[in-house]
């Protein structure tokens, strides 16, 4: 097979760098973010391969997308990337640009973890669409993640509205080819069109047409956004990005996304309304596929959002009654699809038993240091979330309490509170976590007089996705050494009473520090120091080895939760080893052995 | 090239370079002009989770980036855990190609699961599927870290046993991996593709230890 034409301008990219070169080519200028899988590689493609576009990560999402926004009236178009728990964080300020006055496009661009491959609580950023009438575009592949980015960019400019850029988490981590114009050139796009652009409140209270009054600087304020969308809504039926394929009529489908490649793997006569722009609907192009099928199905990832709005229109459809989700399903596969729609087609069953594999820490990782502290001492503590969160699972039960970014701080100070302070409950948080909406926590655990102890752990890096800057790092796309932060003179400057800082590595004063922290009756921070082993890739020094003769097989080591140390061998005879290739020489399963077993 | 194309799984185990491996591949299918598709399954944390990568390379463009389970012409494992969960997912005449490494489920560390009675060679060599089983430890060599350069083993092993031609295989491994690990990585390669040579001979699988 020769080379065809068509490929030679071919280039594989994942749906992440797709997104990237959509951007460039749509001309951004500005891009902001927050680090969030699986939508991460958004910025560093975006940053490695357009140097022409501004990147910064943000100290949280709601700051990025509250730059990307300042951009956009600017003139520029501007995209702000996060994870859909991130756009939690920035529905604040994506509440205000809705329905504001747009100049430069301002596209929202929001992974959603759907499967929850790299775990996420089941969210789905479309809800964002419903709530704030605002559109959201859903590519099926790389191709069209490039494309439909530019689309994106144009219908925020045309109906004056923010967009949602719905990437999943099979799109972010697919690669296929894209149609790529090697002698293609940036192009910086401007457009001042609105003096000013007011969060709804503003109009919303002038309320210029109820109130009837035409001065100009009452009619300036006023945009009606709902009109926007209106025309939005109707001109969707004939984009491009919305295809009605017209065939077998006994089974129609409404998909969008990856499921509409599974669909037409699994169905392929079927008919199908393939959707790009999923908020708001193309209502003539669903009744059309309606009337000319005997059954009509949606297939979505993520919630029944698609299904409840297209009822919404008075078609009935056939969704989650026939694929249940969460917790009987986690996403739609060829597999799922073919079960109940082709019930002939042959069955595979997958070999029983085979035990799935918790999420764990890297071996030699800090976090590792402090669980072996807490769980010792029987010290109760919340965890955040990032690599931290890890402690939570049952393997490691380090923390009784954990839930979103940045919440241990306040968390652990409101408990106290509720306690009358006769407990000292722990915040532990990463630095990410810390920065991102932590610090806040500490402020608020300051002025409201709280006694409560934070364990800050400053890897250098926000490790979970892979090692981008946070605000204390010491490199990053706009790192500059005198506006690095240090979380030591920020505490101080806060007021906390006490902060001290220790190298996670040594177990005895890390040990003391944490509880002399604890058994103060003060505010106090332990900052413990290490930096991430993966990202940094820490040289080893040592290689520990278990002696099999003096193991009594107490277990104590395997209570560490370090990857390296396994349970080997079957039909009960276990030995506890060490796994040369993962062991880093951290050397903190050494202490946890009574009987000087482990050995370098 | 009368191959209208093939769906793999490649399974491992988080650090094995799954994705390098497919990676890998890809130049060398984009090369002879095939529509790919290559969709990558990673777990939450950075070590030790399961990894897998759905690899369909065709001469038409291709659908789902997604595997239907019994549509998978080959399955190539670096970690016999990840081959037991992806083993049913192959045709009829399907081949497998596994290591023996075994990094125990963390699960199964803590007590918190079972592992299965038996060792996973002996019920991955009673599969009826055609496969072809390395061990590691019978492999263990001072030029480099045979667990840790499975992965160009297993392509130096895949592309002997689908007859490719290894001067341009080793290119692409010597264009894609950073200039201080080419050797290694070349050797690795070569020794992949002599045991699979050796392998294909003898026309049977070599005895391995349980």
């Amino acid at each position: 097979m020769d080379i065809g034409v068509e490929l030679a301008t071919m280039q594989m990219m994942n749906g992440n760098e797709a997104v990237a070169r959509g951007a460039f080519e749509a001309g951004v200028k500005i891009a902001s973010g927050f680090p969030g899988t699986p939508s991460t590689e958004v910025m560093d493609y975006t940053h490695l391969k357009h140097p022409e576009i501004y990147c910064e990560w943000s100290t949280n999402e709601k700051v990025a997308l509250e730059v990307a926004i300042g951009a956009s009236f600017a003139g520029y178009r501007s995209m702000a990337i996060m994870k859909t728990v991130g756009l939690h964080v920035a529905a604040d300020a994506l509440g205000g640009a809705a329905g504001s006055q747009i100049n430069g496009g301002l596209v929202l661009v929001v992974g959603d973890d759907v499967g929850r491959i790299a775990g996420d609580d089941y969210n789905d950023c479309r809800h964002y669409g419903n709530m704030f009438n605002i559109p959201v575009l859903e590519p099926s592949d790389s191709q069209e993640a490039k494309d439909l980015m530019i689309k994106a960019f144009e219908i925020s400019e045309e109906y004056s509205t923010p967009v949602i850029f719905k990437i999943t988490s099979v799109i972010c981590k697919t690669s296929s080819g894209v149609k790529i114009d090697p002698d293609y050139t940036y192009e910086e796009k401007y457009r001042n069109k609105y003096p000013i652009s007011f969060s709804k409140v503003i109009m919303t209270t002038i309320m210029t047409k109820a109130k009837g009054s035409e001065h100009p600087k009452l009619t300036k304020c006023f945009n009606d956004f709902p009109a926007h969308m209106n025309r939005l809504a109707e001109d969707s039926n004939d984009f491009e990005i919305n295809r009605l394929e017209l065939n077998d009529k006994k089974i129609g489908i409404i998909t969008a996304g990856t499921p509409y490649y599974y669909v037409k793997e699994v169905l392929p006569e079927a008919s199908v309304l393939k959707l790009g722009l999923v908020t708001p609907l193309p209502a003539k192009q669903i009744k059309q596929l309606a009337e000319h099928v005997d059954k009509l199905y949606v297939i979505e990832d993520g919630h029944d959002i698609m299904e409840k709005n297209i009822k919404d229109l008075g078609i009935s459809v056939i969704g989650k009654e026939l694929w249940p989700k969460f917790p009987e399903m986690m996403r739609f596969t060829p597999d799922v699809i073919e079960e109940k729609l082709v019930p002939d087609a042959p069955k595979r069953t997958p070999q029983e038993g085979v035990p799935f594999r918790l999420p764990v820490s890297c071996a030699g990782c800090s976090h590792l240091f402090i669980s072996r502290v807490l769980k010792k001492h029987k010290i109760k503590a919340a965890a955040d979330v990032t690599c931290g969160l890890i402690g939570c699972f049952p393997h490691m039960e380090s923390y009784s309490l954990q839930k979103c970014m940045g919440s241990s701080i306040a968390l652990a100070h409101g408990y106290n509170v509720a306690k009358n302070n006769t407990e000292n409950f722990v915040a532990m948080i990463g630095d990410g976590g810390f920065w991102a909406t932590g610090v806040n926590g500490l402020m608020n655990l300051i002025f409201n007089n709280s006694q409560s102890t934070v364990i800050i752990v400053d890897n250098s890096c926000l490790a979970m996705t892979g090692g981008q800057n946070v605000a204390s790092s010491e490199f990053g796309f706009n790192y500059k050494p005198e506006n690095k932060l240090d979380i030591a003179k920020v505490c101080e400057a806060i007021g906390v009473k006490d902060v001290v800082t220790v190298d996670a590595y040594e177990s005895e004063n890390l040990e003391a520090s944490i509880l002399k922290a604890v058994n103060s009756k003060t505010n106090s921070v332990v900052i413990v120091k290490k930096p991430c082993v993966t990202k940094f890739k820490l040289p080893k020094e040592k290689q520990y080895y278990i002696d099999q003769d003096a193991c009594t097989k107490c277990r104590k080591c395997v209570g560490v939760g370090c990857l390296a140390i396994e349970s080997k061998g079957n039909n009960g005879s276990t030995e506890i080893v060490i796994n040369e290739d993962i062991c880093t020489g951290c050397g903190l399963c050494s202490t946890a052995c009574q009987f000087e077993a482990i050995k370098n | 090239m009368q191959d209208s194309g093939k769906n793999i799984i490649i399974a491992g185990v988080g650090g094995q370079g799954i994705l390098l491996f497919s990676n890998l591949l890809s130049k060398f299918y984009l090369k002879r002009g095939y529509h790919l598709k290559i969709s990558d399954v990673i777990g939450l944390g950075q070590r030790g989770g399961g990894v897998e990568s759905h690899f369909r390379y065709s001469a038409k463009p291709v659908l789902s980036p997604f595997i239907k389970a019994g549509d998978v012409d080959y399955v190539i494992s670096f970690e016999q855990t990840e081959t037991l969960r992806h083993l049913h997912a192959l045709k009829e005449d399907g081949v497998l190609l596994t290591s023996t490494y075994e990094l125990t489920s963390t699960s199964v560390n803590a007590r918190l699961q079972k592992d299965l009675p038996e060792c996973k060679t002996e019920i991955i060599k009673r599969s009826e599927n055609t496969k072809f089983i390395i061990e590691p430890n019978a492999h263990k060599n001072l030029d480099f870290d045979i667990n840790k350069m499975m992965n160009v083993v297993m392509l130096g092993y895949y592309a002997e046993l689908r007859n490719y031609p290894h001067d341009e295989m080793i290119q692409i491994v010597r264009e894609n991996v950073p200039a201080k690990f080419v050797e290694g990585n070349i050797k690795a390669y070569e020794m992949g593709s002599q045991i699979a040579r050796e392998e294909l001979v003898a026309e049977e699988c070599v005895a391995i230890r349980c």
